[in-house]
């Protein structure tokens, strides 16, 4: 369903070309590995495939979007809840994946953090955690929605509208697919409406102090400012 | 407002109807084609259990609460099946977008065919599951056919005895019992036709009609309910050259799990929102219950909501009541079944009262299985739910309190941590002390409680609802046929 046209009154400048919003759907997939104390956790993250550290880090983000402080990513977690190294559970909560646009380089991060740690404090490697961290992986599918915009108010129409999934993918997943350090709101503001400081303002919007409605409203909070100033 | 939910109603030709027979006609109802044996598993008619009477000390509690703990008002009739509901009544919950996505991906399954094979038509989480699923899949023009195993006493005994072995007990698995199991797989190959897109074979007992796949075009998934932590060697190994020619396993937790050569899925168990154990209640419903069992709501109720079986550990959380109970008072309902059919149930339910004691405040409620509704509000009148077991399958009530926003503190096992993230929706606890320390800080802090029960809920919609596992039967059904590709639109 494309959003009818509006008068020009109250239209805002038309894009270059329109944003599509798709939304995205995963199936978890149990990986082979699993680690019973941080030692194992540090050989698995050598050995798993890119889609189980995405799956702990990005995608995990997305299923506990409703979570506004304490959650970072599941390493940080099992560290915590099953290991009760808190240390390391605050290393590895600072991660912030907005830093990363490659799966190597955050995987390297992950072995680094941990390897450093436990140089630091060799028993806690071998020590058994209260449950073993299962690596998972995410088999994502990228489903279109009937919301497209062609200006700032469809575009804030379809933000309104759009799940949670929807704003999932375009503002978090859109990094590892864009590989750049921004989202695929902000290219289409910045590329498509000529609007850079907004497309700057709405990548810096943090994701993790806030839920994933939070992040929509805070969009929804910029879009509409500058609606109200065109 | 009016009187939603009649426990009591009027003598009807359903009245006598024994309950497997109202399943099916349940089932039928909702829109699921089943195909029975003749020689399923036996299904006993339920006597409506009876509590029996406690002595109470003294106590400044109003003689109507004393009277109702004495003799709870428990419904003995088996109530109507409610009407299956349609895919647009879960929009209310879920949302249109959700919903529009699930209709997205069913749109490009329409025509396509799907088989569920199971052992039991009626009984068991498996039937309740199809129940609500495969009315679902119709619905969204992906016709779904329901089929069940036929099998002699021999099989079933088979069957029962691989359960167990798979959950790690004793077996002794001889050439006589692989052939019984293969046996009734043939027959059962034989009898069945194998033509639709997709065959979903639910649990070990018809593993075997895999064997069929070379006859078909379709692709097969093996679903697997159960725990395979720690199976029977021998049996697992019996069982596992069948698992490995499904195209695809499915687990309900990653710690369920054994090292196959197939994709193996994750497939978290669900419950429905809609359904009478979970919808929306009027409080003056719930009132009407508490009123029947006694419940004072001007103090806080601690409830746990599981059969009277050990490893439930009713007497440890009679224990941890006891305990948050020099502090705070307070009540603790301890409500389930099983104490009626079966031996040992009876001998746990006088465990736990004469652990209660004379103690008024503890309320034991024996309920038959027609209590849904009751245990609804059960779980909705209560502060704080617990499920403190000491070993447990994935703990579907532990959802329900989640999904009813409550605090919930439970035991860290089985697949309980899955659904509960320490201290952000819900609490671990691994002790007696552990327990009645969490539900003193829950009681004294209900912001934390609110906040974490508001989690707890929204952890349940994202992951353990029926519409949830809907989308993953979907997006598995078009990756297995090739209509969809991982990390690509479809």
């Amino acid at each position: 369903m494309v959003t009818a046209p509006q008068s020009p009154a109250t239209r805002s400048r038309w894009a270059r070309s329109p944003f599509y919003f798709n939304s995205a759907s995963h199936l978890h997939r149990i990986g082979r590995e699993r680690a019973a104390n941080l030692q194992e956790l540090v050989e698995a993250l050598r050995s798993c495939s890119e889609s189980s550290i995405f799956q702990h880090t990005f995608q995990t983000l997305e299923e506990h979007h409703f979570i506004k402080e304490g959650f970072s990513n599941d390493f940080s977690h099992w560290a915590f809840a099953a290991c009760n190294e808190v240390e390391l559970a605050e290393r590895l909560a600072a991660i912030d994946i907005r830093e990363f646009t490659s799966m190597a380089t955050l995987r390297e991060r992950l072995v680094h953090i941990i390897e450093n740690y436990l140089q630091k404090n060799p028993r806690a490697a071998l020590r058994t955690a209260m449950e073993p961290f299962y690596l998972m992986a995410s088999d994502l599918v990228v489903v279109p929605t009937p919301y497209v915009a062609r200006n700032l108010e469809e575009f804030a129409d379809g933000l309104r509208k759009v799940s949670i999934h929807a704003i999932y993918y375009h503002f978090i997943d859109a990094r590892l697919r864009l590989k750049l350090n921004t989202n695929d709101f902000s290219v289409w503001l910045e590329h498509d409406m000529d609007m850079a400081q907004a497309a700057d303002r709405l990548n810096r919007i943090d994701i993790y102090t806030s839920t994933l409605e939070g992040v929509r409203r805070s969009i929804l909070r910029i879009i509409e400012a500058e609606i109200a100033r065109a | 407002m009016e009187e939603k939910n009649p426990k009591h109603k009027v003598a009807s030709e359903e009245d006598t109807k024994q309950p497997r027979e109202q399943k099916k006609e349940q089932a039928a109802r909702a829109g699921a084609t089943v195909e029975e044996p003749e020689s399923g598993e036996a299904v006993s008619a339920v006597e409506p259990p009876a509590t029996k009477e406690r002595r109470f000390r003294q106590t400044d509690l109003p003689a109507h609460f004393i009277e109702r703990r004495r003799h709870p008002r428990i419904s003995t009739e088996q109530p109507p099946p409610p009407a299956p509901p349609r895919l647009d009544d879960y929009a209310a919950i879920i949302g249109q977008p959700e919903l529009d996505e699930i209709r997205f991906l069913a749109r490009h399954l329409r025509g396509k065919t799907v088989k569920m094979v199971n052992s039991t038509a009626v009984g068991g989480g498996v039937a309740e599951i199809l129940n609500r699923l495969i009315p679902l899949m119709n619905e969204l023009e992906i016709p779904t056919r329901w089929e069940v195993i036929t099998g002699g006493n021999d099989f079933f005994e088979v069957t029962k005895g691989f359960h167990n072995a798979l959950h790690g007990g004793d077996y002794n698995l001889t050439q006589q019992i692989r052939d019984i199991f293969m046996a009734y797989n043939d027959q059962n190959r034989q009898r069945m036709e194998f033509t639709e897109d997709l065959f979903v074979i639910h649990d070990p007992q018809p593993a075997g009609l895999v064997a069929s796949r070379t006859q078909t075009r379709g692709r097969w998934i093996w679903r697997c309910h159960i725990d395979l932590s720690n199976p029977h060697q021998g049996v697992w190994d019996f069982l596992k050259p069948m698992i490995e020619q499904y195209d695809a396993s499915i687990f309900s937790a990653p710690a369920f799990t054994r090292q196959l050569s197939i994709p193996q899925y994750l497939f978290y168990p669900s419950i429905d929102p809609l359904s009478e154990k979970n919808r929306e209640l009027p409080e003056e419903y719930v009132n009407k219950v508490c009123d029947d069992f006694g419940i004072d709501r001007s103090r806080p109720v601690i409830t746990q909501i599981s059969r009277f079986d050990r490893l439930k550990d009713p007497v440890g959380v009679i224990e941890a009541y006891k305990l948050v109970k020099k502090y705070l008072d307070c009540q603790l309902v301890l409500a389930g079944g099983g104490a009626t059919d079966d031996p040992e149930g009876a001998v746990v339910l006088q465990e736990v009262m004469d652990a209660a004691g004379d103690d008024p405040d503890v309320i034991i409620l024996n309920l038959p299985p027609w209590s849904a509704l009751e245990i609804n509000a059960l779980q909705r009148a209560s502060t704080v739910i617990v499920q403190k077991s000491l070993k447990e399958g994935f703990g579907l009530t532990v959802t329900e309190g989640l999904w009813k926003q409550k605090p919930v503190v439970a035991g860290a096992v089985g697949g309980i941590p899955t659904q509960i993230i320490h201290k952000l929706t819900g609490v671990l606890v691994h002790s007696v002390e552990g327990c009645a320390y969490q539900i003193r800080y829950l009681l004294t802090h209900p912001e934390f409680a609110a906040q974490m029960g508001k989690n707890g809920r929204e952890h349940a919609k994202e992951n353990f609802l029926i519409t949830v596992n809907l989308k993953r039967w979907l997006l598995l059904f078009q990756i297995l046929l090739g209509m969809a590709r991982p990390n690509d639109t479809i």
